[in-house]
């Protein structure tokens, strides 16, 4: 048996001299790949765009889960009209939907896997999309319903005249927790999710910038999208403080999180309003923390890949989206707010969380009492800080 | 093997090229691109400046109290912990098989084995579901009455227990058999002469067999060693976020951030960890590819 | 040699051992026909729901499809490779042995996580979009280094004499592997695409980084859904399904071999000089 086996020298010398050879190769002979950037014209006229009947209509979509087109789902049972025209007509089929984990794991799915036809991040991302060449402007004579969009939510989706962004939902970003486990005295701001009395019983969202807007707010920062460098390192040691309180951090809502708040696995977690409802709903005890340093608020909206091929088939789907029922809908569904100007008080049913959340009222989402999450510049260096965090 | 058989097959020598460019093609050029990454010369953003630079690797090995050294030398040490202790349990097993079960020891030892076969993933999967909040065991405890309902024991999941237990689970099978083939191997006479000579059964196990099973031991431990330092499903699974091992790390570089680059000095660092542990052990691994010693000369 | 005591002990040790071994096994079994919607004791009621659901599921289905494809794609490159890797090192004379063995048995010991990630880098490098045949090349080569190893043994074992007299009758180098040395490695064959097409199938790493936007492979359909009570149940129910397969295949193998063995130890011996010279003559 051992005069069979693999000489250790002859083996890594093998090993390591293939190495070094391919080193040689690919440090020659590969183009300069790392800086060489694909420039080519991303606005084809208009008139060499196939017509819709030759469009391969199957549509690959970046979506958040919840949002997708009704009859796709199971999980989208409580928003049913959103995107019903189009399945009607396309059938369930024409869709596949890749769910975003996180708005900085979605812009790196985007950039190294391509292909979407449609994607739905969120503003804070809106710059990033646009500068990386993933997405081309909308149509918005194809769109009727885009005539009923908020103008100055439509006016942030939009870069020298051309829309790309075509917002549909907004809301709010805070704690959601179980009033039966957590002492209402404790409930008093983002410190909440700090609280070691309930350590191994937080769960914060995998979603890197989040946290630490979350610590930066906590921290009293003004503006939570441009920290210095101090701000930063202070944000960076508040959230390795805050780690080991963690169940874990939670990446997929339905799946996760409201699972674990249900269970009592976790008692808080950091969500999005709809969490409140679909907890409500299902008997559980919970309340939204309305912080006393302010939530966060965000919007999200469409965005077009740049090399669809089914660029008539993803204005259809987009405008099963925006019009007025399907918007109603979703925000009896969720309880968050919509662009679509035409969805009024008297289309929400829950008067009351209406009024709690100000769901009926944009000018909630850049009020004095929010923090709404925007372009981070520097947001390379708040992911690194991230890593830095996981790692601690 | 007759002679002539080499003497025929001989001219097809050169067979061995188009594998082997296929490993080049799809192993060692992407480990040439890591290399290039993590020391910057190549970049995954668009319009990036690249130039060689060794500020991350500089901030990697000597940063003070640089997070990712520190965590590579905490997952070191689990996977080290990890490693003994499957070669410690897997032991007595590969004894058992070659010792004891002398006549029916192929059918036990597929027994053993056949877990291993079965896909890793539903296994840490199955063991996600016995050991959560509201899993198999807590929700036994609830049910005997020996807890509380809903009062759970939280430590059996998203812990450094539940990792180890895991990767513990995981690798026995696979450690029991290099041990039992040195065992199957080993000269038996010498046990006999010992017990002739008056030796205990103890003393002879722990003067004969124990040292003649040394190489099955080392190897059983690298072949645990070398594949768990590159692990990261079992703590995504059920490792909380003080649980989560160098290999996560490198995963979440490349899921999550931009920053490729020192992403590659880690991945770098742990290709380098293996090949040099490969260097230090690589003698116990057998692998029968060279040709028989007889037809060498 | 080992005391009563200590063989009773050690007995004990083994059924406790396999035991551990088998128990996420056999609660995902448990499981899989238990009628209650999470999996927690007591046990609710037997039921085939999950296995109905599992199979209404398309997402689930298209996801094993596709892995499937690309097992048997992986298997079959990483198989054909395995082949020639075999005879170029069975081969008398071999350039460069020592950096072809390093070489193929390279993809051994690399880290999947970082081999993943580097197959990452360079195929953005190329400009590749994510591709399900990237992912089966990918397996395909952590696969080979199996594929030689089960392959390789069983030529060497393989009598020489029968190749020459194939050529002594006039057969082609290619006809004489064709028609003699292919037969015999068949049972080897087999066994490496087992081998090659449950690692294909259970890999998670490159996967994960590879597939393209909407198309999961079953691991990475499996990752995602474990932490999904809602579609846990069903998880469970494939997985009790995979799990026997493959517990399956592994009994049919070793019969198999032993079986083979026994075939082809009757065969070498007198039957099959005869029976391939008449091959050889009708060619």
């Amino acid at each position: 048996m051992t005069d069979t086996n693999i000489n250790r020298r002859q083996f890594l010398g093998g090993a390591l001299g293939v190495a070094a050879g391919a080193g040689a190769l690919a440090a020659c002979g590969s183009p300069d790949s790392g800086t060489a950037t694909s420039t080519a014209p991303s606005t084809a006229p208009s008139t060499s765009r196939p017509p819709i009947a030759s469009e391969p209509g199957k549509m690959s979509l970046l979506d958040w889960a919840g949002y997708e087109a009704a009859g796709t789902k199971a999980q989208t049972a409580g928003m049913t009209v959103a995107g019903s025209d189009y399945i009607k007509k396309y059938g369930p089929d024409s869709v596949t939907y890749t769910y975003i984990e996180n708005d900085d794991q979605a812009l790196q799915k985007a950039t190294a896997s391509g292909g979407f036809d449609i994607m739905h991040p969120c503003f804070e991302n809106f710059q990033d999309y646009v500068d990386r060449d993933l997405v081309q402007p909308w149509d918005l004579n194809l769109i009727p319903s885009a005539a009923d969009i908020d103008p100055g939510l439509l006016a942030k989706g939009t870069k020298d005249g051309k829309t790309y962004m075509l917002p549909w939902d907004w809301g709010y970003g805070s704690l959601t927790y179980r009033t039966d486990h957590v002492d209402a005295a404790d409930a008093t701001g983002w410190e909440l999710a700090w609280n070691p009395k309930y350590a191994g019983r937080i769960s914060l969202w995998g979603g890197a910038s989040t946290n630490f807007e979350i610590a930066a707010i906590k921290a009293g920062i003004q503006d939570m999208d441009h920290l210095t460098a101090d701000q930063l390192e202070t944000c960076k040691q508040d959230l390795i403080k805050q780690k080991p309180l963690n169940k874990f951090y939670w990446d997929s809502e339905y799946g996760q999180m409201q699972p674990a708040i249900k269970s009592g696995t976790v008692w808080i977690a950091y969500s999005w309003q709809d969490t409140l409802v679909s907890m409500k709903s299902a008997g559980v005890p919970v309340a939204y923390l309305d912080p006393s340093q302010g939530r966060i608020a965000w919007f999200c909206g469409f965005m077009l890949g740049k090399d669809t091929q089914n660029y008539y088939h993803a204005h259809e789907y987009v405008e099963s989206f925006l019009n007025k029922a399907a918007c109603a809908q979703m925000t009896n569904a969720y309880a968050y707010g919509t662009s679509n100007s035409k969805v009024t008080s008297a289309d929400i049913t829950d008067k009351a969380l209406a009024a709690s959340l100000h769901i009926d009222d944009l000018a909630a989402l850049t009020g004095p009492t929010v923090h709404l999450q925007s372009w981070n510049p520097d947001r390379a260096k708040v992911l690194a800080a991230w890593q830095q965090v996981k790692a601690s | 093997m007759s002679r002539s058989t080499s003497r025929r097959i001989g001219g097809q020598g050169l067979w061995v090229w188009p594998p082997v460019a296929f490993v080049l093609v799809l192993v060692v050029v992407p480990l040439v691109y890591i290399a290039l990454f993590s020391v910057g010369l190549r970049s995954n953003i668009p319009g990036t400046k690249t130039a060689f630079d060794l500020s991350n690797w500089k901030d990697f090995l000597f940063g003070e109290n640089n997070p990712f050294r520190n965590l590579f030398w905490h997952s070191l040490l689990i996977t080290v912990l990890v490693s003994v202790a499957v070669t410690i349990a897997a032991y007595p097993l590969a004894y058992f098989l070659s010792f004891v079960a002398r006549k029916n020891r192929y059918t036990l030892l597929l027994l053993v084995l056949a877990p291993f076969f079965t896909s890793f993933l539903l296994r840490v999967i199955a063991w996600q579901i016995i050991l959560n909040e509201n899993g198999v065991v807590n929700s036994f405890l609830w049910w005997a009455h020996l807890r509380p309902q809903g009062d759970s024991v939280t430590w059996l999941i998203y812990s450094n227990f539940s990792v180890a237990l895991v990767l513990f689970y995981s690798w026995i099978p696979f450690v029991a058999l290099p041990m039992f083939v040195v065992m199957e191997n080993m000269d038996r006479r010498l046990l006999e002469a010992a017990e002739d000579l008056g030796a205990s059964r103890f003393t002879s196990f722990l003067k004969v067999t124990l040292p003649l099973s040394i190489p099955g031991i080392i190897a059983g431990f690298v072949f645990v060693l070398i594949p768990t330092t590159g692990e990261f499903i079992t703590p995504l699974l059920v490792g909380g976020p003080e649980s989560q091992l160098f290999g996560n790390q490198i995963q979440s570089f490349f899921s999550d951030s931009p920053d490729w680059n020192y992403g590659s000095v880690l991945a770098m660092t742990l290709i380098l960890l293996v090949l040099i542990l490969m260097l230090v052990f690589g003698r116990f691994l057998s692998a029968d590819l060279r040709r028989p010693a007889a037809e060498v000369s | 040699m080992t005391g009563r005591l200590g063989s009773s002990l050690l007995w004990i040790y083994f059924v406790l051992m396999v035991a551990f071994l088998f128990l996420p096994l056999a609660v995902l079994v448990l499981f899989a026909f238990n009628s209650g919607t999470t999996p927690t004791l007591p046990i609710q009621g037997f039921t085939t729901k999950w296995f109905t659901d599992a199979f209404s599921n398309t997402d689930l289905t298209s996801a094993l499809l596709r892995s499937a494809a690309i097992g048997v794609l992986a298997s079959v490159v990483a198989t054909a490779l395995g082949i020639m890797a075999a005879i170029g090192l069975n081969a008398k004379r071999v350039p460069g042995e020592p950096v072809a063995i390093g070489a193929l048995l390279l993809p051994l010991v690399v880290p999947y996580i970082s081999l993943a990630v580097g197959m990452l880098i360079l195929l953005q490098a190329l400009h590749f979009k994510n591709a399900l045949w990237e992912i089966a090349l990918g397996h395909a080569v952590i696969a080979l280094p199996f594929a030689l190893l089960v392959i390789l043994p069983r030529l060497r074992s393989l009598d020489g004499s029968l190749n020459e007299a194939a050529r002594d009758l006039g057969a082609s180098d290619f006809a004489a592997f064709r028609l003699v040395t292919f037969p015999l490695l068949l049972p080897a064959l087999l066994s490496s695409f087992i081998i090659c097409f449950s690692t294909s199938f259970d890999e998670f790493a490159i996967a994960s980084f590879l597939y393209p936007s909407g198309q999961p492979t079953y691991p990475v359909f499996l990752y995602g859904g474990a932490r999904s009570p809602a579609i846990l149940p069903q998880l469970i129910a494939i997985g009790t399904l995979v799990i026997a397969i493959s517990l399956l295949i592994v009994g049919l193998s070793e019969l198999g071999r032993r079986w083979a063995e026994r075939r082809i130890e009757g065969r070498t011996s007198a039957s099959v000089d005869v029976s391939s010279a008449d091959t050889l003559a009708t060619t």
